[in-house]
């Protein structure tokens, strides 16, 4: 369905120190290849959203390189960087729909960096990304639900939405910041499944934080375990045992 | 992380919770200056009780001469409601458009710069802290009797109101979406009217209709000061002893006031 080539995430020495002078992230490095699924885990405070928003181009790392899909994140600014970062979906936790406006509306909606005029300024849809806005709709398994109101919606179909209007952006990797973790368990396995398949069938590298280790475990090709801000282990998902992970849990106390 | 195998509580979580034991005497202090204070603005506002019973049969006497309504003058009213029905609906209006991008300097989420913030938040207290009727004054001075004052003055005070109203609408606004947009390669203003407007109409279009109808009951009582419409006849049928035709006005005036509140209250209920 996307028509773009999936690239490739890499992002190398992460450092983030925040002004305080807290060291949120301590040289964290990972490549993620396209159709990879690679999730995070890691107790509140571990660095792990850090490292996802540092990613994401949302903050700006202390030391450290972030490529996407070939472009240096971590070099631009401005413009450039807005248009970089395009190369990039991401859903967060809540789905953060408008909720008065209608689901395919909402979808439509992230088709706007693509279509920046005086008219979508002022508020008009562009409307001829209708048919692809119900495709990346079809793709969530929504299309029936399109007319609807966004604020009908259950909290794992808006979540699906959230994917759909991030998918409406022709993103060529996916990010997904506890994507579930306010679903009911079958909301997130539906939530998770769609993350597999985004990697698995459209080859986009795919980087999840979870609170989940058990769902990590199941959708994930490898994960990635952070304790204040260093990367303790990064696995193969098989090779990741329920030691490695309560160890990974307990490191705060140690 | 140590388990918790057994829930030990301290003893004391299981013993009866205990009334703290309050001074009795604050109470009683906080009760004495207040009547004190009331006390004194008794004798500031000259409250006499036997002057309302000696004037009794002088205003008996008003209600009589002002029974029954001259209803041969209602064709008349209809002139003098329009304008204040106008007066309200005309600075109502203008009120809404000024207000809306003063809101949006002024609202912490959305404001471009600091010295913006502070501009538009003096703008706004400035119009809210002088009464409309005062700025009828002003106006009235400046541009003359007639309603065109009327409408500046409620057009200006509802600047401050609205413009208040509406930054707090703006603040209190769930931020997701302006996140998720932004993150999508959205520009600042795609941003604004696509996740900031539709989260906010609804309740923007209540406050207004709110406004309305505070501002056609305001643009009566402007008529006082000169601004024209029915507070105008009103107060020139007073002066002219024309009793009747006063009770005839303020009937008038109360139908108006009934059904504007009516209307407004039954259109926000449907936005809503």
């Amino acid at each position: 369905m996307s028509a773009v080539a999936p690239g490739m995430i890499e992002a190398e020495g992460l450092v983030m120190r925040y002004p305080t002078g807290r060291l949120a992230l301590d040289g964290a490095t990972l490549a993620i290849a396209p159709g990879e699924l690679v999730v995070v885990l890691g107790h509140n405070g571990s660095g792990k959203s850090t490292m996802l928003r540092c990613i994401a181009g949302l903050l700006r790392p202390t030391a450290g390189m972030v490529r996407v899909a070939g472009a240096e994140l971590t070099r631009l600014t401005g413009r450039r960087l807005a248009e970089a970062r395009m190369a990039l979906g991401m859903i967060f936790q809540h789905a953060h729909l408008v909720r008065r406006r209608s689901v395919l509306t909402n979808v439509l909606c992230g088709t706007l960096g693509r279509h920046r005029s005086f008219g979508t300024s002022l508020g008009a849809l562009p409307w001829s990304e209708a048919g692809f806005a119900e495709q990346c709709l079809d793709a969530v398994g929504l299309a029936p639900l399109a007319r609807q109101r966004a604020d009908t919606l259950s909290g794992g179909q808006a979540q699906r939405v959230a994917i759909a209007r991030a998918l409406a952006q022709r993103p060529r990797a996916m990010l997904a910041d506890e994507p579930v973790a306010s679903l009911d368990p079958e909301a997130a396995e539906e939530i998770m499944r769609l993350l597999r398949g985004l990697a698995s069938d459209e080859g986009m590298p795919v980087v999840c934080v979870l609170h989940q280790p058990e769902l990590a475990r199941r959708y994930a090709d490898r994960i990635m375990g952070l304790s204040q801000g260093r990367t303790m282990f990064l696995e193969r998902a098989a090779s990741v045992t329920p030691q490695l992970i309560s160890a990974l849990y307990e490191g705060r106390t140690a | 992380m140590n388990s918790v195998d057994r829930i030990v509580l301290p003893s004391d979580v299981r013993a009866q919770p205990r009334i703290p034991q309050a001074s009795r005497a604050l109470p009683f202090l906080g009760v004495l200056l207040f009547l004190v204070l009331l006390g004194q603005a008794a004798i500031v506002v000259q409250a006499r009780p036997q002057d309302l019973i000696s004037g009794a049969h002088g205003m008996a006497d008003i209600l009589r001469r002002s029974f029954p309504p001259d209803f041969s003058k209602i064709g008349d009213t209809f002139e003098p409601a329009l304008e204040t029905l106008d007066i309200a609906l005309f600075g109502t209006t203008a009120a809404v458009i000024m207000a809306l991008p003063l809101a949006v300097l002024a609202a912490r989420n959305t404001t471009p710069a600091r010295p913006f913030y502070a501009a538009a938040r003096g703008i706004i207290a400035l119009c809210r802290a002088v009464p409309d009727l005062v700025w009828a004054l002003l106006f009235v001075t400046a541009v003359g009797l007639g309603p065109f004052p009327g409408a500046l003055a409620v057009s200006v005070h509802s600047v401050g109101m609205l413009g208040r109203l509406f930054s707090e609408v703006v603040e209190d606004m769930d931020m997701g979406a302006v996140e998720a947009l932004t993150m999508s390669g959205a520009s600042r203003l795609q941003v604004f009217s696509h996740a900031v407007v539709p989260s906010v109409l609804p309740s923007l279009l209540g406050i207004a209709l709110y406004r309305l109808d505070e501002n056609i009951r305001s643009s009566l009582v402007l008529g006082f000061v000169g601004a024209g419409g029915l507070g105008f006849q009103l107060l020139t049928a007073m002066n002219l002893f024309q009793y009747r035709t006063v009770s005839l006005l303020l009937l008038v005036t109360f139908g108006i006031v009934i059904v504007a509140e009516r209307l407004s209250a039954a259109l926000r209920a449907r936005i809503s």
